[in-house]
């Protein structure tokens, strides 16, 4: 499961998009990790996340804060979504400070994040890289448009659905942030940056 | 409310460890699929776009009908609650169609891996399971993604160009529940009509081996119609760097990697020797 691994995009663009997830290993520190899990997703809020979710309930646009907060279990992932590397870094230090023992995993431009991990005193363990897209890739929609469905990696958000919401924005139906809102929405585990995606959308209609 | 998808209950999780039990034995019997019911759709077309395959089309009669070759069964439109009258409907599906649900519904957990999702853990825990040491790489081929899927069959093509390699694939993964041998990497017959979202054959090998394992990726990229995103994990040396020979490998193969990726920042407990 690699859902925020092949979050494509530019540098620039990626600058304002990290996301933290929190998990427990099955067979190792799952049992009674529910709580923790609980911590770790009010520690997430602490820190401006423009989205959070969990896995086994949903995202916060769906489900709402409570709902999620209530309902983490032994085999939660859960997620917070970041704009900057400064929230980044104060969730990462709070994270450290609890020491609930659950897998965190950092996922941002590389340089970026490890050098947040070092600032706050942390040294980075494993990496998953993604060495991009192969095969028939003429198959494939626009990179603008690649660049918000990458983000949800179980491509719950539609091509079809990011052109739609476009042209209605362009027309003056919705404002753009109720379209970003919309598309994050899709995603379950609530790993879509909205605040990135009213970017990409800002590209998408200039075009 | 048994078969509403967003409702977790203690009845789905026994749905769902039984499939992956009986994904073994072809017998799985009670999963779900989508349907429009068309005596309710009232053709307004708003949930057209909500399919990520793009698999909703209206009918000359102007209802929303699914594409049923074109579905792979991961709800997004009926999760999304788009539609104004409640026209999609959930029914009972068959394997080896049920194969379809399995890869792409988020919510569901693996009976095996107690993993929600379609993988497993891979990289995320591993400074509690071990699974990834130094000198060892980890390779997920994330078929169908992103947003293509792809037909088993040729996710079957990638197994199988694999295994000749002598890959061990990560038993936990649920497309290794499909093969009908592990040795050759080949799929069970019935489920080779189907099509999935996503499916991500894992393996992992001596580092020294990854040269040979991308260019066998590379020849069987060109002979599948779709595409895969490929990941690798690897364990970082001691001060958090990349080993140097995944860098030297990745430069000589002329393969770039994306700017961003994930990073187990180590504050999982008890730390894997």
């Amino acid at each position: 499961m690699t859902h925020t691994l092949h979050r494509a995009g530019t540098v620039e663009s990626l600058k304002t998009d990290y996301v933290i997830l929190v998990m427990p290993a099955q067979g190792f520190n799952n049992e009674g990790a529910a709580p923790k899990m609980r911590g770790a997703l009010e520690i997430i809020l602490n820190h401006n996340p423009v989205s959070f979710g969990d896995m086994r309930t949903g995202n916060y646009f769906r489900k709402g804060m409570k709902q999620i907060l209530e309902n983490t279990q032994d085999n939660s992932i859960c997620h917070g979504v970041f704009t900057n590397r400064k929230d980044l870094e104060e969730c990462l230090t709070e994270l450290k400070q609890a020491n609930l023992g659950m897998s965190v995993v950092a996922t941002g431009l590389i340089d970026d994040v490890h050098e947040s991990a070092k600032k706050v005193g942390l040294t980075p363990h494993s990496m998953n890289l993604s060495l991009g897209v192969w095969g028939k890739k003429e198959l494939l929609p626009e990179q603008d448009v690649l660049d918000i469905t990458t983000m949800c990696g179980h491509h719950c958000v539609s091509p079809l659905l990011v052109k739609k919401l476009a042209n209605e924005v362009k027309k003056d139906k919705i404002c753009i942030e109720e379209a970003a809102r919309t598309l994050a929405k899709q995603c379950v585990c609530g790993v879509v940056n909205p605040i990135r995606t009213e970017r990409i959308l800002e590209k998408i209609i200039e075009k | 409310m048994w078969f509403k998808l967003d409702y977790l209950t203690i009845y789905e999780h026994y749905i769902y460890i039984t499939i992956i039990l009986q994904l073994s034995k072809n017998q799985i019997k009670m999963v779900n699929r989508m349907k429009i019911n068309p005596q309710r759709c009232v053709g307004c077309a708003l949930c057209l776009p909500y399919c990520p395959e793009g698999a909703i089309t209206m009918s000359r009669e102007k209802k929303a009908v699914i594409n049923r070759d074109k579905c792979i069964e991961c709800a997004v439109c009926y999760n999304s609650s788009v539609c104004p009258v409640d026209a999609f409907e959930i029914e009972k599906l068959e394997y080896p169609r049920s194969v379809r649900e399995v890869f792409a519904t988020v919510y569901k957990t693996h009976g095996q891996t107690n993993v929600p999702g379609r993988g497993t853990e891979e990289m995320k825990t591993n400074d509690v399971t071990g699974r990834f040491k130094l000198g060892e790489i980890g390779f997920s081929v994330d078929m169908g993604r992103p947003g293509v899927g792809v037909d088993l069959v040729d996710a079957e093509k990638v197994t199988m160009a694999l295994a000749k390699l002598g890959v061990e694939f990560e038993p936990e993964n649920p497309i290794t529940f499909l093969m009908k041998d592990v040795k050759t990497g080949e799929l069970k017959e019935e489920v080779k009509g189907e099509r999935v979202h996503s499916c991500i054959p894992e393996f992992k090998t001596k580092i020294e081996r990854m040269s040979e394992i991308l260019d066998a990726l590379k020849e069987v990229s060109q002979k599948i119609n779709s595409v895969f995103s490929l990941g690798c994990c690897i364990k970082l040396n001691p001060d958090g760097s990349i080993p140097e020979f995944v860098l030297q490998t990745l430069k000589e193969k002329n393969i770039s990697y994306y700017p961003d990726a994930k990073t187990n920042i180590g504050l999982g407990r008890p730390l894997a020797e």
